[in-house]
């Protein structure tokens, strides 16, 4: 049984953030996450907003994060080689009412350190976005904002994490954790266990869970489910900035996004839930999605619709929406990462630097790795390439001349390279979230069949056994009458 | 990196890029295909029921014997073809950037035939509630599975949408052992082919459920059930009739959507109402020498249709590419029919009353040809007739007869009846008392 300095559980954007910290001190750790791939909760079911931080509470936890974290992203994406817009942030307001709140929340973000922040008028708005409802009256103009694709920021911070020495293992659903005399850890999962010294909790909505397998009970948990929906590339009032209305008092309202590949994220509703794995969209959520755009964007093409998805933001019960980042008071080396509801996605690289010094503050000795590699390699994306370069890859690499996902123009080659890739993806929806085959309008329509039988031959599996996402989800399920292959 | 000039390049070889190209070639004009897939024939490969042909051959064919019958003419002929070619860029100035294994290609054509066909519409463009299971696909990539990979997508099999894929789908998994069932149609008429109801549903004792609806899909990580329920004129759910049908799969045929990406790349207009290109009688689109026919100039119910379509554009596609290859001085081979220069104008032809579209959507005159035109009637209609006029003036006027969303209609008018027209034509199908 392999002993480890660190256990992270949990392998969402928060989870794979503190990995890639890790990564960069001369220690041993390990990332267990429960799902076929990492980025596959929380993470997925997110509109990718790096919110700049005029939101949250001045003097909070949350406010401190976020703002770091949102600083930290540009810096990132180039190390890390993940994509990276900067379409900067409109939060709209209709009434001179909304006036008061926009001039509240500028005064948030100059005392939580935004930078760059100012109310604009209509006109000024409309320079940028001709197509806005007519009833717009002014803004606050957030221009740092940026937009990540949150999986790929997931896949790119644990494949570097990788690539330095922490080890990242999938389908690792923890069952039982025990403090044990010596005060180490053992890990129990369905088919290994492990032991550590320190266990970070980053198990998203499932925080409250994982505690409790180790007797801590100091905090619990709802999630607050989120309706999105994706719109395709090629709209005609298409948003160039992110739009926000006026906020309410609870969330930050319905919002359009355009997205990193050029499509329009719609989100999202936010409502209070039970179930954590009711990942579910709901009719009156759709709608009000709908509704919520129309009135920034009165003539957003709701045709263009290609997808709807919902997401679960893990929220920590009576904390005042903020985040739950400490060790624990019962259990002595046990870190929370718990309650990393909205701004998560901003704030992930900077509450991988919390945990770091709260596992320094721990006693454990965080000694830099002379040897630590900040960069990933960019991925072949060959869509994104002049024609020379297809061309010289094509004869380099045929593969790469084999087109199967025709909407997002991707080639077998890549999708070789994603099977094949540092955290390798083994299901059809792995594929799609790292090459984008199967993400565009035909919602892979026209490509599963082709990609299911690559990763049949690469993994070396009947196609019969390949799943879109999670154990249980395979496709297909045996041969027809007499079908012989 | 290969660069190659034709006269016509036609993009996609289905039953409607073999006949353009086939009836571009008869003219003299030089002409390549360029397929995505293996194959030539599009998805008339996986089409492996019969009933292709009536019309245009006058005898029943399969999708595969269909397609084959053109195959052959294609290779009989010097038609360059691509295979396993994809085309990914499109210029207005007809300069095609396409791939293959080999590497990248760059061809200049005088003129275009787009033939790209159509794709389904998905779960995400109804927006269907629920979770996000494995077991919901739509019913032409299940027809892929179980008719060429041999491979079952499951045993209980529910189909939403009664366009004529779904009902053939229901035959086929039924002949292969699997449960369907049930077919679930939104409006309160089906959206498929009568003869497709009766042979696919009927003969095999399937449900169709009219004015129904999926409403919310059940369970994770596998498809466990769906829930239905009745909708009014309004397509607002009754409450009261919530079902669920445990099954694990849920087949989606709720219609087809032209494609037209590499159209829009070169700055073809599209038709709002069809989603394919704003075409003339020629088939010609709004940017010169570019043409369009088939699924992707507009949604056909039969290839005998598409490939009469086809031929037309791919005449109209050569006979445009001569002309310019006069006019630019390359070329001393004159196309059978040159037009002697006179001053035209187009007019639109628009859909009236009852009707959905219409393609052509303009008309140039005066012409000296047949003009062919298509639509569809928005909903069923028992005693209606066809009045097709320009401003007051009636050009045409059908027989009483009934009318269904799922038949194209098509009338011809001669020169004679549409040179004098100076308002817009519209087509209309108008109801009359029995």
């Amino acid at each position: 049984m392999n002993h480890y300095d660190i256990i992270i559980i949990g392998g969402g954007i928060t989870g794979t953030a503190i990995a890639h910290e890790c990564s960069k001190y001369k220690l041993t750790a390990a990332l267990l996450e429960r799902g076929t791939d990492i980025g596959i909760g929380a993470t997925k079911g997110n509109g990718g907003v790096v919110h700049p931080g005029y939101d949250p509470t001045p003097g909070s936890l949350k406010a401190k994060i976020n703002v770091c974290g949102a600083n930290l992203y540009p810096q990132l994406a180039k190390d890390l080689n993940f994509g990276i817009i900067n379409p900067g942030i409109f939060v709209i307001g209709f009434t001179d009412a909304d006036e008061a709140v926009l001039k509240h929340k500028l005064e948030f973000g100059i005392k939580n350190g935004v930078k760059d922040l100012a109310i604009i008028n209509a006109e000024q708005m409309r320079n940028r976005e001709p197509h806005l409802a007519t009833d717009a009256k002014h803004a606050l103009y957030a221009p740092t904002a940026t937009v990540v694709d949150p999986f790929e920021v997931a896949i790119a911070f644990a494949e570097n994490a990788k690539a330095n020495g922490v080890e990242i293992l999938t389908s690792q659903l923890v069952s039982a954790i025990e403090k044990r005399a010596d005060g180490s850890f053992l890990i129990v999962t369905p088919n290994q266990q492990f032991t550590c010294t320190y266990i970070v909790n980053a198990a998203g909505n499932h925080a409250d869970d994982v505690a409790s397998l180790v007797g801590i009970s100091e905090y619990q948990m709802k999630p607050r489910h989120g309706d999105l929906l994706v719109l395709d590339k090629d709209m005609i009032s298409k948003p160039q900035t992110v739009m926000f209305p006026c906020p309410g008092p609870d969330t930050k309202g319905i919002a359009c996004i355009p997205t990193v590949h050029g499509n329009t994220i719609v989100g999202s509703t936010a409502t209070m839930m039970d179930d954590k794995e009711a990942v579910n969209n709901y009719a009156p959520g759709i709608q009000a999605l709908i509704d919520g755009v129309h009135k920034i964007l009165p003539e957003l093409d709701a045709s263009k619709i290609i997808r709807t998805f919902a997401g679960l933001r893990p929220v920590v019960l009576d904390n005042n929406n903020d985040f739950f980042i400490a060790e624990s008071k019962t259990v002595t080396g046990f870190i929370h990462a718990a309650g990393i509801q909205s701004p998560g996605v901003a704030s992930a690289p900077a509450i991988a630097e919390q945990v770091r010094d709260l596992l320094d503050n721990a006693g454990l000795e965080m000694k830099p790795k002379l040897d630590y590699n900040p960069y990933r390699e960019k991925k072949t994306v060959f869509a994104d390439l002049s024609i020379a370069e297809q061309d010289a890859l094509i004869h380099q690499n045929p593969a790469y001349g084999r087109i199967v996902c025709r909407c997002e123009t991707v080639t077998e080659g890549e999708i070789i390279a994603a099977i094949q890739g540092v955290i390798p993806a083994h299901t059809l929806d792995a594929v799609k979230r790292r090459t984008r085959a199967g993400m565009g309008r035909c919602q892979s329509g026209f490509c599963q069949y082709k990609v299911i039988s690559i990763l049949s031959r690469e993994l070396g599996l009947p196609v019969d056994d390949i799943c879109l996402e999670d154990i249980g989800s395979q496709q297909l399920c045996g041969s027809v009458k007499g079908g012989v292959k | 990196m290969k660069q190659l000039n034709y006269d016509v390049v036609v993009i996609g070889g289905g039953p409607a890029g073999m006949a353009a190209a086939l009836k571009a070639k008869e003219t003299g004009a030089t002409v390549a295909i360029i397929e995505r897939n293996d194959e030539l024939g599009g998805i008339l490969n996986q089409c492996i029921h019969s009933g292709f042909g009536l019309s245009y051959f006058k005898q029943e064919l399969t999708g595969p014997e269909y397609a084959e019958l053109f195959i052959k003419q294609v290779a009989a002929v010097d038609i360059a073809v691509y295979l396993k070619t994809m085309v990914i860029d499109l210029s207005g100035e007809r300069q095609v950037k396409a791939m293959n294994e080999e590497g990248m290609l760059q061809i200049d054509a005088a003129a275009i035939v787009l033939a790209m066909g159509c794709r389904e519409r998905t779960r995400g463009a109804i927006k269907i509630p629920g979770s996000r299971p494995a077991g919901v696909l739509t019913a032409g990539l299940a027809q892929r599975y179980v008719n060429i990979e041999n491979r079952k997508p499951g045993e209980r099999i529910v189909i939403l949408g009664s366009g004529d894929i779904g009902l053939i789908m229901a035959r086929r998994l039924t002949l292969e052992g699997m449960q369907v069932l049930g077919v679930y149609e939104l409006m309160p008429y089906a959206n498929g082919l009568y003869r497709n109801i009766k042979n696919c549903l009927d003969d095999f004792d399937i449900p169709l459920h009219l004015s129904t609806t999926v409403t919310n899909i059940i369970g994770y990580p596998h498809l466990e059930a769906i829930e239905v329920a009745k909708v009014d004129e309004n397509f607002k759910v009754f409450e009261e009739t919530r079902e669920v049908i445990p099954c694990d799969t849920l087949l989606l045929s709720i219609g087809l959507i032209p494609e037209n990406e590499l159209s829009q790349k070169s700055g073809v207009s599209l038709n709002p109402r069809t989603n394919g290109p704003l075409v003339n009688e020629a088939l010609e689109t709004d940017q010169p020498g570019i043409f369009a026919c088939g699924n992707v100039l507009h949604v056909h119910d039969l290839v005998d249709n598409v490939t009469l379509e086809a031929e037309q554009a791919g005449t109209a596609a050569a006979a445009y590419a001569l002309q310019q290859n006069i006019e630019i001085g390359v070329s001393e081979n004159r196309p059978t029919e040159t037009k002697p220069s006179e001053i035209k104008t187009a007019i639109p032809l628009s859909p009236g009353e009852n009707v959905g579209y219409t393609v052509p959507a303009k008309m140039t005159i005066p012409s000296s040809k047949e003009a062919r035109i298509l639509f569809r009637v928005r909903k069923p209609l028992e005693q209606a007739e066809v009045v097709i006029q320009s401003g007051a003036t009636i050009l045409y006027q059908g027989k009483p007869r009934a009318f269904k969303p799922s038949v194209m209609e098509e009338v011809v008018l001669n020169p004679a009846d549409i040179n004098g027209s100076e308002q817009p034509i519209t087509v209309s199908v108008r109801e009359v008392k029995k």
